[in-house]
């Protein structure tokens, strides 16, 4: 139902506009025999009339006082945006700087720093977007489901700034952010952004696994690779290639195999973060069909302005009426 | 000429409901609450021991359900962050935001809280609250914490570490999840398919360690065979409650941890704006009512 009462138990009060039928509000006056004065019709229509707007003026104002409104409602639009699914390395490692160090007194360097405060500006800045949140280390935590509510992504990019626990454990990550697409109609381009600072193995049989689920969602995914400087690029091939010391290597050839579209940004510093986000942000800006709310629609006033109405006349029929026959 | 008092109060009347199209508001102080909400999501917290009807049996669903129908409770403008506890450590998932406009986000959430989000298995409780108690001092100092857990260290302790912050400096609740009596605790696999029971010979026990910067504790010492058993330790969460300054509570009945924590000690006064048309509304229709209630008399006066 789309109305709706801010204040539900006002709504007993309309009983009261009965009370009109049953009294007059009328002064009462002597008059010797009633039996004495024609029936007039004009006089029992005018009765009527005066109690109908008194006893709409007791519905409307009862009306108002319930607070009547008209819930928010959701209109699809069309506009140019994404649904997102922002999925953030939570390891311990995030804790770190970019160079590579513990950072006990500056925190606001931190590699999850950074990131925070640049997808806080990023969320801001995407109207349109939905998105939801994965947090992994260990075990990947569902954060938020694909959703318009900006403050709640917000507070939820807030939070991740708390210190980080555990290793990368990357599939089951991925494969979660995948959840929130499949079995859903295609409506916008779909995006998993991926936020992390190292790799990890991942097992052929889930090679595969995942490599379906991309492709059956039709989910683009961008890595934003935090890479320490010491650290190996993506697109270099190691010296000595082994899966379990240079495993952001081994995932960056692995996600190029995926068949849906990819890419990878290194960031080894701030500055190449933004600019990562950026890109994505121009790449993103397909149509999308999305949902917007209208906030609810306050109704009082039009009750309030009905029951003036019903008031008026009960008014200047009470200015005319006839105090005492000896004037 | 006097008019009849009927008219004067039919002006008034009107004059009322002409005032609310000035939508007059005023700023009323009124209670609201802040609260972190943690979650232990440790293995322990599947063991089932609630026989309520209606309610889950094990005390991660229960301590979900009992914060649902807190959520339900609490006045509009009210916030809740959720967070989470397992080993020594806590994670926030988002910082607390009203629960009214972000009811539905909030609710999906916490639906899909799962033993299965744990980074490790162990259960430091005494570690976590400490950690849950920091990480809300840098957040804001002004909001409460409301930690619910089964009290239980697995493995058992051997040291104590120092509670390093100020003792009532957050304000809050343990809440202590689960039964008194003895419990086996379901093991699961990662697909949440029953593999068995918990038994002690899973459970390593500590490491003996010899930094001083903590006090030694009586460990007890787990059997090495035989099913593993937790209850609710309520005498270690006493404990940390005198401690930490937190408040302890029983979860045995959501509708009185609802109340617990809706507790005039933990409400924060803000001003919210208050409409007063309603009262406006109220009056006018109360004057309308005296015109047509009040017994025009005559006829009483007649007989």
């Amino acid at each position: 139902m789309t109305l709706g009462f801010a204040e539900p138990w006002a709504l007993l009060l309309i009983a009261l506009a009965v009370l009109p039928w049953l009294k007059s509000g009328q002064r009462a006056l002597a008059y010797s025999s009633l039996a004495l004065i024609p029936a007039d019709p004009l006089s029992v229509l005018l009765d009527r009339l005066l109690r109908l707007a008194g006893a709409a003026a007791l519905l409307c104002l009862a009306l108002a006082i319930a607070g009547p409104y008209l819930r928010e409602q959701w209109v699809e639009r069309i506009g140019t945006g994404a649904h997102i699914v922002l999925l953030l390395d939570r390891s311990s490692s995030m804790n770190e700087n970019f160079t590579g160090k513990y950072l006990g007194a500056r925190p606001h360097e931190s590699k999850s720093a950074v990131a925070r405060k640049l997808l806080s500006e990023f969320v801001a800045r995407r109207e349109h977007d939905l998105f939801a949140m994965v947090d992994f280390s260990a075990a990947p935590i569902y954060v938020l489901p694909l959703t318009q509510d900006r403050q709640a992504v917000q507070a939820a990019i807030a939070a991740a700034g708390g210190r980080g626990h555990g290793v990368t454990h990357i599939a089951p990550g991925l494969a979660m952010a995948l959840d929130f697409f499949t079995g859903r109609p295609l409506t916008g381009s779909r995006i998993i952004l991926l936020v992390s600072d190292g790799a990890a193995r991942i097992d052929d049989e889930t090679r595969d696994r995942l490599r379906q689920w991309f492709q059956e969602t039709q989910s683009s995914l961008y890595w934003i690779y935090l890479r320490n400087p010491r650290g190996g690029r993506l697109s270099e091939k190691p010296a000595n290639p082994n899966e379990s010391t240079t495993p952001e290597y081994f995932l960056h050839q692995y996600f190029q195999t995926l068949g849906v579209p990819y890419r990878a940004f290194e960031a080894d510093n701030p500055e190449a973060m933004q600019g990562a986000i950026a890109e994505v942000e121009r790449l993103e800006n397909l149509p999308l069909r999305y949902l917007e709310k209208l906030p609810r629609r306050e109704m009082s006033t039009w009750c309030y302005g009905v029951a003036l109405f019903f008031l008026l006349p009960l008014i200047a029929a009470k200015a005319m009426e006839v105090n005492s026959w000896a004037r | 000429m006097i008019r009849d008092w009927r008219f004067a109060a039919l002006l008034t009347a009107a004059i009322l409901v002409i005032a609310t199209f000035a939508r007059p508001e005023l700023a009323l102080p009124r209670n609201v609450y802040r609260y972190m909400f943690v979650l232990d999501i440790t293995q322990s917290m599947n063991a089932r021991d609630y026989h309520a009807e209606g309610l889950p049996a094990e005390r991660l669903g229960y301590a979900k359900e009992a914060l649902r129908r807190v959520l339900h409770d609490l006045p509009c403008g009210s916030e809740a962050g959720l967070g989470l506890f397992t080993t020594q450590s806590v994670q926030f998932l988002f910082e607390p935001i009203e629960i009214c406009e972000h009811f539905s986000v909030i609710d999906d959430v916490l639906a899909h809280i799962d033993w299965r989000m744990a980074w490790a298995g162990n259960s430091f409780v005494t570690q976590g609250l400490y950690a849950a108690l920091r990480d809300v001092a840098n957040r804001d100092p002004g909001i409460r914490l409301a930690f619910f857990t089964d009290g239980q260290e697995t493995p058992p302790q051997t040291l104590r570490p120092n509670f390093n912050g100020k003792p009532g400096e957050i304000r809050g609740l343990i809440v202590g999840v689960g039964g008194t009596r003895p419990t086996a605790v379901p093991r699961y696999d990662r697909d949440n398919r029953l593999l068995g029971n918990w038994e002690n010979a899973d459970i390593e026990p500590m490491p003996v360690s010899t930094t001083d910067y903590s006090e030694k504790v009586e460990a007890q010492v787990l059997p090495r065979e035989g099913v593993y058993l937790s209850w609710l330790d309520e005498a270690h969460l006493r404990e940390l409650s005198a401690t930490t300054g937190l408040d302890y509570h029983r979860l045995e009945d959501p509708a009185r941890l609802s109340e617990r924590l809706r507790d005039a000690e933990f409400a924060e006064r803000r001003a919210a704006k208050t409409d007063l048309r309603p009262l406006l509304g109220l009056a006018a229709l109360l004057l309308l009512l005296s015109v047509y209630g009040s017994e025009t008399g005559l006829r009483q006066r007649s007989r």
